[in-house]
Order: C-alpha cells, then sequence, then structure tokens
C-alpha cells in the first residue's frame, strides 16, 4: 500500500508540513510557558493554590496522576502484543506505543511531584522505604518500569539507530552517538535483538500489571477508611482502564499524526484497534458494574454515600456525563454503527472520546470517595480544580507532548522502512 | 436426656456434683497420665489463684517456683520464668498512654478544641481536636450527641502503615508522632486515617487577627522551630494530635484534659492494670470508635 503512493512529496506540501510543525512547537511551548508560570506559582506559595484541604487532600493532579499511569501502563501493553505476542499487524505503533509508555511515565511523576508538600523531600521515599507502604513500592516499580522501557525502546530502534547513523541529519547524530560506532546488523543480532524484546516485554507484563498499575490501584484500594476504594476489584479495574485508556490514546496519535504529516493510514489496523479498544472498554464496563453492584447490595452506609456522590449528587455530571455518556456510550455507538465503524475520522472520534472519558474515570476514583465524610457530624468535603490546578496540568500536559514531538524529531520512533518506501 | 431429667425432676447439690463427676476428667488421674510432676502443677494452679486474687505478689510466686520449673522444663521454658534475684525491674512494659473521654460528662462546649489550639498553636484549618455535634431523634424526642475527637493513637495506626517514608509511626508509649523534617506531604496518611484526624498544613497563619502568631510555635515533640515562616516546617507537612507529648515529657496532662470543664477526660497508663483509665476501659459502657476496622484505637469513650 505504502508504494502505491506518490513517488516523492514535492517542495510544497514539504514546506506547508514544516510550517505546520511550527505551529505546533509554538502551539506547545505557548501552553507550557503559560502553564509554566502557575507552575512556579505553586512551588513558591505551596498548596494554597489549590482548593484542596485536609478532608479532600487528593486533587486533580493525582487523578491526572494516575490518569498517566494508565495510559503509560496501557500503551506498554500494547506493545507486548507486538513484541512478546508476535501480532506483528500493529507493529507500526510498537516504537509509538514504547516511547508514549516513557513519556507518559514522566508525565505522571511530574504530576506527583507537584502534589507533594514537600517537593524537594521526594528521594525521601525511595531513602527511607517503608515496605508496608504501597506508594512506596510505586515509586520504585516506576524507577524500575522506566528503566525497562527505555531499554527495550532502545533495542526496538537499534536496527534503524544503526542505519541512520551513517546520514549526516541530525537523527543520524544522535544516532551514531547511540549506537556506539562499531554496532552492525547481522543475522545474529537480529537474533539477539529479538530475544531480548521478548524477554524484556515477559518481565514487563508482570511489572505493568501487577507492579505499575495494579499497584497504583493498590493504593487506593488498601485504604480501609474509604470503602467505595477498599474492593479486592479495584486494582484490576484500575489495569482493564488502563487497556482502554492506552488502545485509546495510541490510535488517536496514529490517525492524528498520519494526517498531520498527510501519510496513508492503515485502515485495516485502525479499525481492527478500534474493535480491541472497544473490547477492554466493555470488560471494564462489566467489572464496573460488579463493583458498583456488590458496593450497593452491600448496604453499608458509608459505601452508599460514597457511591451515591459519585451518582447521585452535584458530582454526578462527571459520572454519568464525561464517563458513561461521552467515555463509554458515543464510543461504542460510533465503532459498532455500521457507517462510521469503518470511517477514520468517526473512530479518531470515539478513540479521543474514550481518553477524555478516562480522565473523567481517575476524577470519580479520586474525589467522590474523600468528598463524603468519615464521620457523621464531620464536614462534608467540597472541591473543584482551581484555576491553577488546571493550568498547571496544561503545562505538564504540553511538556509531555513537547518531549514526545522532539523525542520523534531525534530518534527513529517511527519504522523508517515504511516511510522510505513511501518516499520512494 | 438431659433436658428430660431437668424436666422431671428437682436437682438437689449432690445430683450437680455427680453431674459434674461423671461429665469431668478426674484432674489427678491425667496429670499422673502425663510426663508432668502432679504435685507441682496443683501447688502452681493453687499459688496462680492467690495470685489472681491479690493475696501473692507475682514476684514471689516467680520467686518460688524458677528452680523447679527450670528442673522441670528445662532451659527453654523456665528461663522465661524470672527467678526473682535479678529481676529487670519492669523493663518489657512500659507506660501505654491512654484517653477515656466520658460522653456523659461532655457538654460540647468545645473547651477542649480551643485549649488544644492554644496549646499546640496550631494555624486556621487545622485542629488536633474536634467536637462533632449531632443532633439525634425526632421532636420531641430529641438528644445532642458531643463526641470529641482527638487522634486515636491506635494501636495498629493505618497512617504508619501507609506511609511511604516512615515519617510517621509509633513511639513505645503509644503514641503516633510525625517527623515533620521527614514527611515529604504526600498526604496519603490523610486520606487513610479513618477518624480524620490528620491535617495538612498549608502554611495559613493567624497573623492577620492576631499580630505575633508567627513568632512562637509550639514545641511539639520537644522540638523549638521558632518562627512561623513560609516554606519551613511544618509547613507542608502533615500534622496531628499526638496527646501533648511536650506537656506529657513534663509531667503534666494533655490540654484536653486539664481544661475540660466537665472532667469528661480522663488520661493515663493503659499498661497499668491500676489506673483510672484501665479501669474505666473496662467498664461495660466503654466502647471504641470504628472498632470493626481493626485499627484498635487507644482512645475510649463512655456512652
Amino acid at each position: 500500500m505504502a508504494t502505491t503512493a506518490v513517488a516523492a512529496p514535492s517542495a510544497r506540501v514539504k514546506a506547508k508540513q514544516s510550517k505546520r510543525f511550527k505551529i505546533w512547537i509554538g502551539f506547545l511551548f505557548l501552553l507550557l510557558i503559560a502553564g509554566g508560570y502557575f507552575i512556579v506559582e505553586r512551588l513558591v506559595q505551596g498548596l494554597p493554590v489549590t482548593n484542596l484541604s485536609s478532608i479532600t487532600p487528593w486533587g486533580a493532579w493525582i487523578a491526572f496522576y494516575i490518569f498517566f499511569v494508565g495510559l503509560s501502563a496501557g500503551s506498554f501493553l500494547l506493545s507486548t502484543l507486538i513484541y512478546v505476542f508476535g501480532m506483528m499487524e500493529y507493529e507500526r505503533i510498537g516504537r509509538m506505543a514504547l516511547f508514549t509508555a516513557i513519556v507518559c511515565m514522566i508525565v505522571a511523576l511530574t504530576f506527583v511531584l507537584m502534589d507533594l508538600g514537600r517537593p524537594e523531600r521526594m528521594l525521601n521515599a525511595i531513602i527511607y522505604w517503608n515496605v508496608t507502604s504501597p506508594l512506596a513500592w510505586e515509586v520504585h516499580f516506576y524507577l524500575v518500569y522506566i528503566a525497562l522501557l527505555t531499554t527495550e525502546l532502545y533495542i526496538a530502534m537499534r536496527e534503524d539507530l544503526v542505519r541512520l547513523a551513517g546520514t549526516a541529519s541530525l537523527k543520524g547524530k544522535v544516532a551514531k552517538w547511540l549506537t556506539f560506532k562499531n554496532s552492525t546488523i547481522t543475522e545474529s543480532t537480529k537474533k539477539r535483538d529479538h530475544k531480548w524484546m521478548k524477554i524484556l516485554g515477559t518481565i514487563g507484563i508482570p511489572l505493568a500489571i501487577l507492579g505499575v498499575h495494579g499497584g497504583t490501584g493498590t493504593i487506593f484500594a488498601v485504604v480501609q477508611a474509604r470503602p467505595s476504594w477498599n474492593t479486592g476489584l479495584f486494582p484490576v479495574i484500575f489495569v482493564v482502564s488502563a487497556m482502554v485508556s492506552g488502545t485509546a490514546l495510541l490510535l488517536a496519535m496514529y490517525i492524528i499524526k498520519k494526517k498531520a504529516t498527510k501519510q496513508k493510514i492503515d485502515h485495516g489496523m485502525v479499525v481492527s484497534l478500534a474493535k480491541m479498544m472497544v473490547g477492554f472498554l466493555f470488560i471494564d464496563l462489566g467489572l464496573q458494574f460488579y463493583e458498583y453492584l456488590v458496593g450497593v447490595y452491600g448496604l453499608e452506609h458509608h459505601h452508599l454515600e460514597g457511591l451515591g456522590t459519585m451518582m447521585g449528587s452535584a458530582y454526578s455530571w462527571s459520572f454519568w456525563g464525561v464517563q458513561m455518556f461521552l467515555g463509554a456510550a458515543i464510543p461504542i455507538f460510533l465503532v459498532f454503527n455500521k457507517k462510521t465503524g469503518t470511517n477514520v475520522n468517526a473512530l479518531l472520534t470515539a478513540a479521543i472520546l474514550i481518553v477524555i472519558g478516562i480522565i473523567g474515570v481517575r476524577f470519580n476514583i479520586v474525589v467522590p470517595a474523600q468528598i463524603v465524610p468519615l464521620f457523621e457530624g464531620l464536614p462534608a468535603g467540597d472541591y473543584f480544580p482551581t484555576f491553577n490546578e488546571w493550568m498547571v496540568s496544561v503545562g505538564i500536559a504540553a511538556m509531555g507532548l513537547l518531549i514526545y514531538t522532539f523525542g520523534e524529531q531525534l530518534l527513529p520512533i517511527e519504522e523508517i522502512q515504511s516511510s522510505e518506501k513511501t518516499e520512494g | 436426656m438431659l433436658s428430660n431429667m431437668l424436666g422431671s425432676k428437682n436437682m438437689t447439690e449432690k445430683d450437680w456434683n455427680n453431674l459434674l463427676d461423671t461429665a469431668l476428667p478426674d484432674v489427678e488421674k491425667e496429670m499422673d497420665a502425663s510426663p508432668f510432676d502432679t504435685k507441682l502443677s496443683f501447688n502452681m494452679a493453687d499459688d496462680a489463684r492467690k495470685v489472681i486474687n491479690e493475696n501473692l505478689n507475682i514476684k514471689d510466686f516467680h520467686k518460688k517456683y524458677h528452680s523447679k520449673l527450670l528442673k522441670e522444663f528445662g532451659e527453654e521454658v523456665g528461663q522465661d520464668f524470672a527467678s526473682g534475684a535479678d529481676e529487670p525491674a519492669q523493663e518489657t512494659d512500659g507506660v501505654k498512654w491512654g484517653m477515656v473521654i466520658d460522653l456523659r460528662k461532655c457538654v460540647g462546649c468545645d473547651t477542649c478544641t480551643v485549649s488544644c489550639k492554644a496549646e499546640n498553636r496550631t494555624p486556621p484549618g487545622i485542629s488536633y481536636n474536634v467536637v462533632l455535634e449531632q443532633e439525634i431523634g425526632d421532636f420531641p424526642n430529641v438528644a445532642k450527641v458531643n463526641l470529641p475527637r482527638p487522634c486515636m493513637q491506635c494501636e495498629k495506626p493505618s497512617c504508619v502503615q501507609v506511609c511511604p517514608t516512615r515519617a510517621t509511626y509509633k513511639l513505645k508509649n503509644g503514641i503516633v508522632t510525625i517527623d515533620n523534617d521527614r514527611c515529604i506531604g504526600c498526604r496519603y496518611c490523610i486520606v487513610a486515617c479513618p477518624y480524620g484526624a490528620r491535617s495538612f498544613d498549608f502554611g495559613e497563619s493567624y497573623e492577620d487577627e492576631m499580630p505575633g502568631y508567627n513568632d512562637v510555635t509550639s514545641p511539639e515533640y520537644g522540638i523549638e522551630r521558632g518562627e512561623r515562616k513560609p516554606g519551613k516546617t511544618p509547613i507542608g507537612t502533615v500534622r496531628k494530635c499526638n496527646f501533648c507529648l511536650h506537656r506529657l515529657e513534663r509531667g503534666e496532662e494533655p490540654a484536653c484534659v486539664e481544661t475540660c470543664v466537665g472532667d469528661a477526660r480522663f488520661f493515663g497508663d493503659l499498661n497499668d492494670p491500676n489506673s483510672t483509665v484501665s479501669k474505666l476501659s473496662k467498664s461495660p459502657r466503654a466502647f471504641r470508635l470504628k472498632s470493626d476496622l481493626g485499627n484498635g484505637p487507644n482512645v475510649i469513650y463512655l456512652k
């Protein structure tokens, strides 16, 4: 399919693309600077710039933190479908998935850093590791996970790096530096790389499921004081919703990038990824159904109040509107409708809506459980992020997108072979 | 059959004893059959009863049987039984501070809250102690329930479990403390505490209403931190009630106990069976908040 494309993009198209790229970078920098102002404000003034309180101590930044950890775990697990389970039809997005996973982890950890009352003491969680604390375990898991992702991405890119090392472009220079000059590609290195991809991916699966994302769910699930978190199913839902959001994000990124650079879209892969995304969404909804059913059936006062806050209070727009309608009902319709199910634009909309829906899911996890008072007589929480919290979040997200965009400029994240073919 | 027997005739004491004799094994025979000394076991059981009835000192009891037990059970078991000669005077069980709050005496005046704020100089938004007031019942059968809530200083605190840095921990005397110089301010402990007893120090101050507020801070945990300034510990970390540890160390009761107008609060050593709190904690009126959670609060309420 790629070979049938136009022989070489004309200079006009290229100029247009580079202009578009500049606008994109400029836009991201603008967001980063705007967000940066509020990040500085937060660092100077401390947490009073947020709407957090001792009643609702965790807010938007924690929600975004678990959202990005979920995106990371989801993208990584998708990459294992390719490198461990050999589903080569998705190979096009393999490195993109790995690189996205790394960037999302960086973003997630930045959110945690913003949220700490004493960011300068962050290393204490490593120095004074409390082995009974899920949060301390998570910090360690995240670091190991990022190291593993980086190694895996390097191996996945190695052949292309070696190929690029000879060229004079910026990518070539970076490649030369990264390949230690003397690297070669032979049958044996191919075999070795393939083997290591499989090994690292296999180690990564339990690490991502149990350690990184299941573990992040565990941070919440072990809290006995908040019954709506305190269930065994909770970490499982975390992992499944990570798969949902990870698949949706990669699908959206793939389509947007191909559209922006006017490259051919692999239609078959898009449709199949969309089906997989909705498949994960169905499992997620099923698990949530049981979670809520068991919670309601227990008639435990505190648990009922937690669910009531989520589904039937001033906060319920986030559950019904964002999580259920935008994030589930519409995407399911778009994917299964005969007309829209094969339309790339409709599937792109579905993927973006699912990503937004999962943001809603994360907020609905974090906030409502902290609104319900721990005792009758204690004041109920009241939380909505301040302008500062939103802007800091925008700034951090822009930072992530910038890292991704520059990374793609410097590293062979996209398959070279296919792009070479496109360029004839 | 038994119910038949009970129903058909009035049982005399002799009948009861007969019933018992047939139902229970003969202790003497049982002990003879065992590899252990029958006489020793009987003597020890008698003396143990005396100890329970406070007719015999536990130390004398230990002294009396130390050598005999060594001979009977060998080093392993006998060692645990102090000889009495060089008794390490109650080294293992020190004090365990506990509080008893009599809800029938509490009038809901909030003196404890105010005196706590004054003693610990807590900033706006932080109250180590609060009094939850609730009206129960329908008019005209209404009652007001006041529930003072300090930190429960749990036996197995959730906050200590979840703290990623071990910045919050339990002292030997049972008080749950925070090392504010180590705390990273992640607020996981606030989320995990079932009693809502922890607060985050956002750095607010009463300086505007009360000039000089910032000049002096309370020497919490015995640490004199001087002036309260932005960015200076404990700002940005988590704070909580510590039973006024700095007062305890100089032999004073916690501020809330001392100032309670209705004398509703009692404070003392829960390890000492003769202390007021120990005795009150065994009252049938005694209960603990959210006892089903298994945290084991050391603040006990009397209903």
